[in-house]
């Protein structure tokens, strides 16, 4: 009998010219977002988007619903400024630093929050994203200058230089590619696999032999790592945190934006995202209470449309690609 | 040589006891069948063979090592497979994907598990590419079987493999279970088809409320399925 490697994750083949396609695909949608759409929009709409990637390994993916997601994105959003304020105005260190703190960060909380499915798993996120919350506002203000906010300017490296919106938005679109890449291949590969077999049922899993709590704590490291680089580039795009980037209210967000577009499909995060900010960007533009409307919008979403749009629309495709067999 | 031994295992819900000192053995090669009826504790028994409940007391022996109370996934490592009674495939991934998670665990070369399951189960070699979700029930449960040998284990557990399936199948699911016994796969099967009982076992231990109440190793008295059929 072979020997076990159930901790292991070799990379599938990739099928290079499909994830190029898709790469190409996103570059072009968002590029022609930016022509015709407020630049600083879609900047946001990026950061957002990168976000809602991270938080769709964890739910979409494994089936892990957490409510406390923002910790990690508010974790590097704080950690790349004080960086900027205190150490050293290079960008990039800024980001190194702020994802590498929101890994330990992650790897630290998730031997406790692993140990839980379901709702405790939830809350036990939305607890630990309150404490966070609450030490940035208050327990840390000292450093974080609670709700003041924390203003700093990320100098520039060689041609890439923050003040300069179009090169930011390019630098944006490289980072939200790079981690469309990097989730795309983790998710095709063996470990793809196995956690969406995790989201269907832990104990068969078992019975194959799996260490599923590595797994789930690798998912929960990964995702949660992946959230602290959009915070990251928030902080050094707009050269200003407040403990709002921190609040777990910016959970909600992201969940919306997943269900949107369809948990569990990498395209639907990213076009989840986009719908949501234009859709709250658009309301708040036009409407007044324009809260209370995208909570009607969201709640018809969450009841009738629960599959997303890219769920939808692969079942029309289906459809079709059956239609036409028949007819042939 | 046993290759697993029951000592005397009590397994308990909470304050309710469901084993009663259960004792039992399987050797190298052969096919044992639990009989009994609904709420003897059959699935009870499997469920701590494999580790997913942990008997209040007594000993369980595997390969010379005590494993009673050792998780699951370990188990599965040093392998234990089990079968569930419920025939829930990862319905989720393809045929070929749930293959895919055996040999990934297992270490065996994919192309290798898949001829495994596909010998079982021709029609599979046309339906890898599809949702294991939509497969019948007696396609699932062949997957299933199909899959749990992935990587050659030492020892397979099945919870009622034949529960809900038509006749047809039910005689896919025995010829399956044959081709085991021929290539002494040593298993551990609940079944109450007492047809296929009869017909496969090495020898069969019979259940009720909770306790081993009998164990029959002689041929022609596994023969007589009616000899059985007052214990269901």
């Amino acid at each position: 009998m072979a020997s076990p490697r159930p901790n292991t994750f070799p990379v599938a083949p990739l099928r290079k010219g499909i994830i190029a396609r898709d790469m190409a695909l996103i570059a072009v949608c968002f590029v022609l977002m930016a022509l015709f759409i407020r630049l600083h929009w879609v900047i946001d709409f990026t950061i957002f988007c990168i976000l809602v990637l991270s938080f769709d390994l964890l739910y979409g993916f494994m089936g892990r619903l957490s409510f406390g997601h923002v910790l990690y994105y508010g974790t590097g959003a704080y950690v790349a400024s004080l960086v900027l304020a205190h150490l050293s105005s290079n960008p990039f260190l800024a980001i190194a630093a702020g994802v590498a703190v929101g890994a330990a960060l992650a790897a630290v909380l998730g031997f406790i929050v692993m140990q839980t499915d379901g709702a405790p798993f939830a809350l036990i996120n939305l607890a630990f994203n309150q404490i966070g919350f609450w030490l940035v506002a208050s327990g840390f203000q000292r450093y974080t200058r609670g709700e003041d906010g924390l203003n700093t300017t990320a100098g520039a490296v060689g041609f890439i230089n923050f003040t300069n919106h179009s090169i930011a938005f390019g630098f944006l679109l490289v980072c939200l590619l790079l981690v469309f890449l990097l989730l795309k291949v983790l998710t095709l590969s063996p470990y793809g696999v196995t956690i969406r077999s995790i989201k269907e049922n832990d104990d068969r899993v078992k019975f194959l032999g799996y260490n599923i709590f590595f797994y789930k704590w690798l998912t929960f490291v990964l995702s949660s790592t992946v959230a602290a680089l959009p915070g990251t580039l928030f902080a050094i795009f707009y050269g200003f945190v407040a403990p709002t980037i921190i609040s777990p209210f910016g959970n909600v967000e992201v969940i919306f934006a997943v269900l949107i577009g369809g948990a569990g499909n990498l395209f639907g995060a990213i076009i989840g995202g986009v719908v949501y900010k234009l859709m709250s960007n658009y309301l708040a533009t036009s409407i007044t209470r324009w809260e209370m409307l995208l909570g009607i919008l969201l709640l018809i979403w969450v009841f009738k449309f629960r599959r997303g749009l890219t769920g939808y629309a692969s079942e029309l495709i289906l459809r079709f690609k059956r239609k036409q067999g028949v007819e042939a | 040589m046993n290759l697993l031994e029951v000592m005397g295992i009590d397994v308990a819900y909470g304050y309710a006891k469901v084993l009663h000192d259960v004792s039992l053995k399987l050797q190298q090669g052969e096919m044992v069948f639990i009989v009994g009826r609904n709420g003897a504790g059959k699935t009870t028994l499997l469920q701590a063979i494999s580790g997913l409940l942990k008997p209040t007391a007594g000993r369980i022996i595997y390969q010379g090592q005590e494993i009673q109370g050792l998780p699951a996934e370990k188990l599965a490592r040093q392998g234990i497979r089990f079968v569930a009674q419920d025939k829930k495939v990862f319905s989720d991934l393809t045929v070929k994907g749930n293959i895919e998670l055996a040999s990934y665990a297992s270490g065996e070369d994919l192309g290798r598990a898949i001829d495994r399951v596909t010998s079982l189960y021709p029609k599979f070699s046309e339906f890898l590419g599809r949702r294991a979700g939509g497969l019948s029930g007696g396609q699932r449960e062949i997957l299933l079987i199909g899959r749990a040998l992935v990587g050659a284990p030492k020892l397979l557990l099945i919870d009622e493999p034949t529960e809900g399936l038509a006749a047809i199948v039910i005689e896919d699911i025995f010829r399956i279970l044959n081709e085991m016994k021929k290539e002494k796969v040593s298993t551990f099967i609940v079944e109450q088809n007492l047809s296929i009982v009869s017909r496969l076992a090495d020898r069969i231990y019979i259940m009720k409320e909770g306790k081993i109440i009998k164990e029959m190793a002689d041929r022609a008295e596994i023969g007589e399925t009616a000899g059985l059929e007052s214990y269901l």
